[in-house]
């Protein structure tokens, strides 16, 4: 595997990296913190990446091992990513930003384990493979996402 | 507008300063800020004092010609020694690089052993040095203190009693004192850590 394909792979693969490292940082100095160490450590596991498994599956592995171990004190967060600061690929209104960042606010107010269930799944991944990163049972995540899920739209709905 | 739809939108967000970091000269250059790579950064400085604490050693058993003395920090040295061997080692099983062969409650039990495993060794070896050094470290004293040889105090039965007493005292309250101070250096992150952990196994 050379370092273009890690490059690309990463590149192609780093709305991963942003939503994780902004939904559990406390502040900007630690989102990057946290971007830095991400990217170390998926360098550094790069040589054994063997593609049995697809890449965004293996990058989530790397995040949510790198994040979890990384933070310290298990707070709520009142960090304000502001969008203003994002430059958007895509042209976003201002209700459309408004809704994203209450969607980001209201994940970031779930318990750590729950924001990373739920952020797999509106990825795509299926609950085996949430369990397969996590280490816990199907019916754990199962369980879970469903508390998560009625959480999220009561905050939402607030 | 679903939730889906909102999450898919914020993957168009793109962090320029974030994405600027995005290079491979610049990702070979970085450190890592993991908890174990930092012990394991300390363990390394602590080897180096070590080796240049057991140096003075040396130069204080070479020129206190006391046979006390001697045997004291002599004791000590061999304990010193002892010590470097067992960090020496614990410091090649430290592994901090994060792996993505394991599962997160695996990554995080790895890390938690890591430091629990850490805190015990250095309790256990420091248990062992407290009394000896206490000893050698009052025998110093009073030899310097009195400017007598350490025959002239030692063979009062008192000043055995008040050393022993010394020991006594200093070896628990110095084991408690490091055990609170490695509670103070990592006690909030093991308690993250185990919070974590227990989240994750609730309902295994």
């Amino acid at each position: 595997m050379s370092e273009t394909e890690f490059l690309t792979q990463v590149r192609a693969n780093q709305g991963i990296i942003y939503k994780l490292v902004g939904l559990y940082a406390n502040d900007a100095e630690e989102k990057k913190d946290f971007y830095q160490e991400v990217l170390l450590n998926a360098w550094k596991g790069w040589p054994s990446f063997r593609g049995e498994a697809k890449f965004s599956t293996w990058l989530y592995r790397i995040c949510l091992n790198t994040i979890f171990t990384l933070k310290r004190k298990q707070q709520r967060i009142d960090y304000k990513d502001s969008l203003e600061s994002l430059s958007p690929s895509v042209e976003q209104s201002g209700i459309q930003k408004e809704e994203i960042q209450r969607l980001q606010q209201a994940i970031r107010l779930l318990s750590e384990t729950d924001r990373a269930i739920i952020s797999m799944h509106l990825d795509g991944f299926e609950n085996s493979e949430i369990a397969g990163v996590l280490g816990i049972s199907n019916n754990h995540v199962a369980v879970k996402l469903h508390r998560s899920k009625e959480q999220l739209s009561n905050l939402l709905k607030q | 507008m679903s939730i889906e739809h909102n999450w898919k939108q914020m993957e168009g967000q793109v962090d320029d300063e974030l994405s600027s970091m995005l290079n491979l000269s610049k990702i070979s250059h970085l450190h890592s800020h993991n908890p174990l790579q930092k012990i394991k950064r300390n363990l390394l400085i602590n080897m180096i004092w070590g080796v240049l604490i057991c140096m003075v050693y040396l130069i204080i058993i070479i020129t206190f010609p006391i046979w006390q003395v001697q045997a004291g920090l002599g004791i000590v040295f061999i304990f010193s020694g002892w010590a470097m061997y067992k960090s020496f080692i614990q410091y090649r099983n430290i592994k901090p690089d994060i792996s993505a062969n394991i599962t997160l409650l695996d990554e995080l039990k790895r890390q938690h052993q890591s430091f629990t495993e850490m805190i015990r060794t250095q309790l256990k070896i420091a248990l062992f040095i407290y009394p000896i050094s206490a000893a050698a470290g009052f025998m110093l004293g009073a030899v310097i203190g009195s400017g007598k040889p350490v025959e002239d105090f030692m063979h009062k039965p008192a000043v055995w009693i008040i050393l022993l007493v010394a020991i006594i005292i200093l070896t628990p309250l110095c084991h408690l004192l490091a055990k609170w101070m490695l509670r103070y250096s990592f006690g909030k992150h093991l308690d993250a850590l185990q919070e974590k952990i227990a989240e994750l196994e609730a309902e295994k």
